[in-house]
């Protein structure tokens, strides 16, 4: 374990070709294609059942995958037992081992490949000195909080340098407070490591705010992987407008050249749903901020009366009916709404430059 | 008060009997004064020491039978074989259910002669009634704590199986394994039914023996059997207490 050898393990691509698994008649994964550079943290960002947890247990070779490819540097590590994999994983379930102590828990690894006690140390004061619990060494699992468990978890997975560090929704069994403590303190190691990260949440904050790109999956595949940022502006599929973020779904009409109908507004439709039919009715998927509260002579306006006003900090969210009872949803700065009450009748419009629809 | 009620109910229907056995088995001929002689009486009745032994032999070897069996088939059924959880759990049931001249029989005949030719045919019958209890005790260690994921966690650190299996799944569940050894040795160093049906002789049976000579000298052989065992449970406790700290502060010296 040189540092010449650190220093390669640490950037490793991993890519993933096709991988298909299935569970009797239920398909987990259906040819997923992945790629992840060097240094890179990807989340794979799903609801229950997409298939994200499989993947990275299949990357583990906690799993074996049906077919398809899995490499690590060049190199095929679809064959190779878990044990051989050099890959570090932190699980979401508390999973240090019970009878030993947090230093015994983090030298595991390194007995198991036989490095020398002088350096296994050396390697165990490192690592408790970069999840900040050196005072906690001689603890057991018992007296440590979910936290505390979690961050030795990561410390015993980083401890044998590994090809790649996988991270199965490693947050979610902690409290808000801590996991957003923990979440950043994932992204610093992470990011001072330069370690290739598989990150794999349910929660889309969680992936937002720690990845350099987000995958999306339903039903086994990647439906986008993109920037964060990207995901959120321009989603490429329907489901991703709806799963990322929250969306209102308003009736709209395709009228001429790509351009929609939407609250009596016309907007360019987005460029991943610009095959539809013109004249067609669609559903358009409007975000909350998208909606902007107007003067109510403004002829662009919608009006509708506020039935739900929700302070959240910063932003205040609206709840309106519509023409025809829709219910829609704005978030608009608190300053803006102190006046409004519910029960108050406001206009509202949409800010948008292009809109994602799907089929009505 | 309701703590003192039991406390007093339990001294008056466990400890009164043994003080009292106590008491009687010291007491000399025609209850006359106290000493030893009755013990000093039961150490010297032919085959004591040998059936004592006998049925150490018989308890350690069906004890550790035992694990060998069924620590791997816990373990199994935890980690890969979960549906086959309520069958087996069925199967440990069964001694308790059939009784015991139909299983000691019946198991008999399904037995090859060389065994049944031998006293160690009773470390398999000991083994198998003292099922129910082991199962229970390793499958409640198991069920306390999340095994399958210690074992990828042990796995995606790079250790093999067998080191899996050694350093991390039999501590985890230690404090199982201690007690199915317990419960498996303490009924097969008491079994007598068996052992009397199938015409073999260890301590227990040849125990109702020596007592119907001597009335003083079977009750010292009640307070010498109950205090024996007692002994030997502290000790096997204490060993495997000793043994686990021993352990852990030589993982503690590799770690500093």
């Amino acid at each position: 374990m040189s540092n010449d050898k650190n220093s390669s393990r640490v950037s490793s691509k991993l890519e993933l070709s096709n991988i298909t698994r299935k569970f009797g008649s239920v398909t987990a994964l259906a040819g997923l294609n992945l790629t992840v550079e060097p240094g890179e943290l990807v989340a794979l960002l799903g609801p229950s059942g997409c298939g994200k947890t499989t993947a990275l247990r299949i990357v583990a070779g906690l799993e074996s995958a049906d077919s398809g490819s899995l490499f690590v540097n060049g190199v095929s590590y679809l064959d190779k037992p878990a044990n051989e994999r050099d890959m570090g994983m932190v699980f979401q379930s508390y999973s240090l081992f019970p009878n030993m102590t947090v230093s015994q828990n983090i030298e595991y690894g390194l007995q198991v490949r036989k490095i020398e006690s002088t350096k296994r140390r050396k390697i165990i004061n490192e690592k408790l000195e970069l999840v900040a619990l050196g005072e906690k060494a001689n603890s057991y699992p018992h007296q440590l909080s979910g936290g505390q468990q979690q961050r030795v978890a990561l410390a015993r997975a980083l401890a044998i340098e590994p090809t790649v560090l996988l991270l199965d929704e490693p947050l979610s069994a902690l409290d808000a407070q801590v996991r957003s403590q923990i979440r950043e303190e994932i992204r610093r190691i992470q990011l001072s490591l330069g370690i290739t990260t598989l990150f794999v949440t349910h929660d889309q904050e969680e992936a937002m705010s720690i990845a350099d790109r987000v995958g999306v999956m339903s039903h086994g595949k990647l439906e986008q992987i993109d920037r964060p940022i990207s995901i959120y502006n321009n989603p490429a599929t329907p489901f991703v407008a709806s799963f990322v973020g929250q969306a209102n779904k308003i009736p709209a009409q395709v009228t001429d050249r790509g351009n929609v109908k939407v609250l009596g507004q016309k907007i360019q439709l987005s460029k991943h749903s610009i095959d539809i039919a013109d004249g067609r009715s669609v559903t358009a998927l409007i975000r909350p901020e998208s909606l902007h509260i107007v003067s109510e002579s403004d002829p662009e306006g919608t009006a509708g009366q506020v039935v739900i006003k929700s302070f959240l900090g910063p932003l205040t969210k609206l709840g309106i009916t519509i023409e025809g009872g829709l219910l829609v949803h704005l978030n608009v700065p608190s300053t803006e709404v102190r006046k409004i009450e519910i029960g108050d009748r406001i206009s509202i419009m949409i800010v948008a430059e292009e809109v994602m629809v799907e089929s009505a | 008060m309701t703590i003192f009620v039991v406390s007093v109910l339990a001294i008056l229907i466990f400890v009164l009997p043994l003080v009292a056995a106590s008491e009687f088995s010291f007491r000399g001929a025609k209850g006359m004064g106290h000493s030893f002689t009755n013990y000093i009486w039961l150490i010297h009745q032919d085959g004591f020491s040998e059936h004592i032994l006998t049925s150490l032999q018989l308890a350690v070897l069906s004890g550790l039978l035992n694990l060998i069996l069924m620590v791997p088939t816990a373990v199994l059924l935890h980690l890969k074989l979960a549906k086959w959880r309520s069958l087996v759990e069925f199967i440990c049931i069964l001694p308790l259910i059939i009784p015991v001249v139909s299983l000691a029989i019946g198991a008999q005949v399904s037995m090859p002669k060389f065994i049944q030719n031998s006293q160690y045919e009773l470390v398999c019958f000991f083994v198998i009634i003292a099922l129910p209890f082991t199962y229970r005790a390793l499958d409640a260690a198991l069920s306390s704590i999340d095994i399958k994921t210690l074992v990828e966690a042990s796995r995606s650190l790079g250790a093999s199986w067998p080191a899996t299996i050694v350093r991390v799944i039999i501590p985890s569940i230690k404090g199982g394994i201690t007690s199915a050894l317990f419960l498996s040795f303490a009924l097969a160093i008491g079994e007598f039914t068996i052992t009397s049906l199938l015409h073999w002789d260890t301590f227990p049976t040849w125990a109702v023996v020596a007592a119907q000579q001597n009335i003083l000298g079977a009750i010292a052989l009640s307070v010498f059997s109950f205090v024996g065992a007692v002994l030997l449970m502290v000790l096997i406790a204490l060993f495997s207490n000793r043994k686990r700290s021993k352990t852990n502060s030589k993982l503690e010296e590799v770690a500093a």
